[in-house]
């Protein structure tokens, strides 16, 4: 993982060089700039609506307080933005990518297929998610009255990584699924807005499903365990600490998948 | 009439080839029926009814409102805003038959393949898991049935009205994705409308939204009586009229900026 | 030493067999048939530095096949391949390096993009200087005529200019050998004219070695010393253009007399004036190819050592 790391650092000037020029594509079209930036939010509100509809008709749900369901949601919103923006192009990687026949040009090219497949289109006004996130964590710490301490502005983006690299590993795995079949659509839609299950109190689910969450698909880690960390509720709090090694395992496995996927797709025996 | 029925097959075989789409969407749905189901359980935490229904009632809302979603949701929208800015639908323009109509039966035809080999199985499904209660009145089951086929009506009528306002506005995502989330929202999709504050539950209620999936699913519940009933479909009737004949204007409108631009 | 050199080289692909009807598509939904398909059949060629090789053949002959098996893009069934030196699918990051690829009917440029941000971001990709970046780009606008459309997005041009940008993308980091799938395919006669000239040039200037695919035999005429003619996955005829059309037969009327004789003649015969490649043992078929050494390519090849 370290030697990946470091192979990655090579590419970083390539990488910013993407990311402009992904930047200037979205400029080209400014009006779908900006609708995409208010149908998120649109989005986010939504999801702000129905936690704050819900939580007119009960105290609390499972002994978690309105503010502190917003904050949990709010924490979320950071590691799935940063995913969303830099992993748009996984969304229909199925139909442009492998039945439309641009795979062969990502391997005439010498860079790693993955790499160029997360470069080549980036949705970065997407970003602004965590823009929302942090505010909506703002409000609900200050309503709470959270403690902050200095040691939490490393964790956070630590915690964060770790987050991403979880959504990264499950959705690279279910992208390269479309080298087996010959589906146009793939699962990726369907999967998308599992993120339902990362972003509220676990103990809200059954155990078998809390079970799932935590140690199968681990969309706990994403959000909820290292916003309780935050929030201070001890017992899960003490999962987040496994954030990082969840996201380390969970994206080698992704890219497990996608090399497999890949060798497939080239014919490589199977 | 022959054509569009056609149309409808041709759709329908088509879909079969994507057959791990439907392996899995069943199960996905059951999920996302569950990740509702144990919000609303912790809410209701007890209590008998909230928003006017109660919480059984609830469990069966969330499982027929998503599995009837597999049936009406289509990407009408997003088909024929591309066929518009990529100019086949020029060659429409010469085949005879009706461009919007064509492309309705194409969508009901899909429609009808995720209904027999998504919604109803995965109902089934979501019953095996969740306490969903059927009907147990015949001619509920038959209302249920109306409301369901209105309903996809008015979702495909309005996914074409975004589709070409969408041509209109030269901007394709945006429009198309934030109509999606306000339709989620304010069809009742996780929220029945019964739950917004009282303050906020009129404008979704002047709005076409609710006869997508609010309506259909309270009728599946049990909520609904008598002359409530009548009154839904009719709710969704009066939309369906109202969605055509801003379609109709805005395809005639279309077609002229289509000639004009020479396709 | 040859830069391409294929021996038995094959290619099988599993296909996804449909049942016919509504009953059909129905069982599909539950289990496939497949069949096992030999897209490229054992087959042997040798290119060396500096050829121009013309390799046309029917759709479903296997020509993309073949370019995916020599850029690297699909690992071969079997056979042995070397090309550049490199065993193209082994070391494909390094390979590819070493090859430009212009497929006609897709785009490696940033639709959105002016081309000359598309160029910078090749520039970086492929790791060239920029001292050595700028010296080829303006060779390359100049013979090109690019001037203008430098600062013009992709999704601006016409598709003859988008083809001049694609081949100067195609060359940017100064590959010594260049694969051209379907290059003028949908292009007007003045521009095909233009890229022909092109590439008649960057060969003699540099001896940059051509596999060019094409359904426009006008093409082959004009470039191609030396063709390979390819037909159900196994090569017919390899060799050179001059021999078979010495009756000055239009190419055309001779390449489909050689498909007939195939379909026909089961390969007996040979096609008129041309050395017909035998059915089975082709191992010593593609050497005999390169031993023709078309004047044509010798030509070039001269031209671009010296």
């Amino acid at each position: 993982m370290a030697l990946r790391g470091l192979e990655m650092a090579r590419y970083l000037p390539l990488i910013a060089r993407f990311v402009a020029q992904n930047l200037k594509s979205r400029l080209a079209y400014p009006a779908d700039f900006w609708t995409g930036l208010a149908s998120d939010l649109v989005h986010q509100a939504a999801n702000l609506v129905f936690i704050l509809v819900v939580f007119q008709h009960a105290p609390s749900l499972h002994g978690w307080r309105r503010e502190e369901v917003v904050f949990i949601y709010g924490y979320f919103l950071v590691p799935f933005a940063v995913f969303h923006a830099t992993a748009a192009n996984l969304w229909d990687f199925a139909d442009r990518y492998v039945v439309r026949g641009e795979f062969d040009r990502v391997l005439t090219r010498p860079l790693p297929s993955l790499l160029q497949v997360f470069l080549e289109t980036m949705e970065l006004e997407s970003l602004l998610g965590a823009v929302t996130g942090v505010a909506a964590m703002a409000w609900a710490g200050r309503a709470l009255g959270l403690d902050w301490r200095l040691a939490d502005l490393a964790i956070f983006p630590v915690l964060v990584a770790g987050g991403v690299a979880i959504y990264y590993g499950i959705f690279i795995a279910l992208a390269a699924v479309a080298f087996w079949t010959d589906s146009r659509t793939g699962l990726i839609p369907l999967l998308w807005n599992l993120n339902a299950y990362g972003r509220y109190p676990v103990d809200i689910y059954s155990r078998r499903l809390r079970f799932v969450f935590t140690w199968v698909l681990p969309l706990a880690f994403v959000g909820f365990f290292p916003a309780a960390y935050f929030l201070r509720r001890g017992a899960w709090g003490w999962y987040a600490a496994l954030t990082p090694a969840v996201g380390a395992l969970v994206l080698a496995f992704g890219v497990a998948v996608w090399s497999a996927g890949v060798r497939r797709y080239r014919g490589a025996g199977s | 009439m022959a054509a569009y029925l056609e149309m409808m097959r041709i759709r329908f075989l088509a879909m079969l080839a994507y057959r791990v789409n439907y392996y899995s969407g069943v199960v996905i749905y059951v999920v996302y029926i569950g990740s509702y189901y144990f919000i609303w359980q912790a809410v209701y935490a007890g209590r008998a009814a909230l928003g006017g229904l109660t919480a059984a009632q609830m469990t069966t809302y969330l499982a027929v409102a998503w599995m009837s979603r597999a049936f009406w949701f289509n990407n009408l929208d997003r088909e024929i805003s591309n066929e518009i800015r990529d100019g086949t639908v020029a060659v429409q323009f010469i085949r005879p038959y009706n461009y919007l109509v064509a492309k309705l039966a194409g969508a009901l035809g899909e429609g009808l393949f995720r209904l027999a080999f998504f919604a109803a199985p995965g109902l089934a499904a979501a019953a095996l898991v969740f306490p969903v209660r059927f009907p147990s009145d015949a001619r509920l089951w038959v209302v249920f049935a109306a409301a369901t086929l209105l309903a996809f009506a008015v979702n495909s009528l309005f996914n074409v009205i975004a589709g070409l306002v969408a041509f209109f506005t030269l901007n394709n995502t945006g429009i198309l994705h934030t109509k999606r989330v306000l339709v989620d929202l304010f069809s009742g999709l996780f929220l029945p409308l019964g739950f917004y504050p009282a303050w906020a539950q009129d404008a979704p209620r002047w709005l076409p939204f609710q006869a997508i999936s609010y309506l259909p699913s309270l009728v599946f519940t049990g909520a609904l009586r008598g002359p409530e009933l009548w009154r839904a479909l009719a709710v969704q009737a009066f939309w369906i009229a109202v969605l055509a004949v801003a379609a109709a204007w805005l395809w005639r409108r279309a077609g002229r900026r289509l000639v004009v631009q020479g396709g | 030493m040859a830069i391409i050199e294929a021996r038995q080289l094959t290619k099988e692909f599993r296909k996804f067999k449909s049942r016919p009807g509504l009953a059909g598509a129905f069982r599909d939904l539950f289990t496939r048939r497949y069949e096992t398909v030999r897209a490229v059949d054992a087959i042997d060629l040798t290119v060396e530095p500096g050829e121009v090789v013309g390799y046309i053949g029917p759709n479903g002959a296997g020509k993309s096949t073949t370019i995916k098996m020599l850029t690297g893009i699909l690992v071969p069934t079997a056979g042995h391949l070397l090309v550049n030196g490199c065993v193209p699918h082994r070391e494909r990051e390094r390979f590819v390096r070493t090859i430009g690829v212009v497929f006609g009917q897709r785009s490696q440029l940033w639709w959105d993009i002016a081309v000359r941000e598309s160029f910078r971001l090749l520039q970086r990709i492929y790791g060239v200087p920029d001292a050595e970046y700028r010296r080829r780009l303006d060779e390359l606008a100049g013979v090109l005529e690019l001037g203008d459309l430098l600062d013009v997005p992709v999704r601006k041009l016409s598709l003859g200019q988008r083809m001049r940008c694609e081949l100067a993308a195609a060359l940017l980091h100064g590959p010594s050998l260049l694969f051209l799938d379907e290059p003028t395919i949908g292009l007007d006669v003045v521009v095909k004219l233009r890229i022909r000239d092109f590439l008649r040039e960057i060969n003699a200037r540099h001896g940059t070695t051509i596999l060019l695919t094409t359904h426009d035999l006008a093409d082959i005429e004009a470039l191609c010393p030396r063709v390979v003619i390819l037909d159900r996955g196994r090569i017919l005829y390899d060799g050179a253009l001059d021999a078979i059309r010495r009756d000055g037969q239009g190419l055309e009327e001779v390449v489909r007399a050689i498909y007939q004789g195939e379909a026909v003649g089961g390969g007996a015969g040979a096609g008129p004036g041309g050395r017909r490649v035998p059915e089975l043992g082709g191992g010593r078929a593609a050497e005999g190819g390169s031993a023709v050494e078309p004047e044509g390519g010798r030509q070039y090849g001269a031209g671009g050592a010296g």
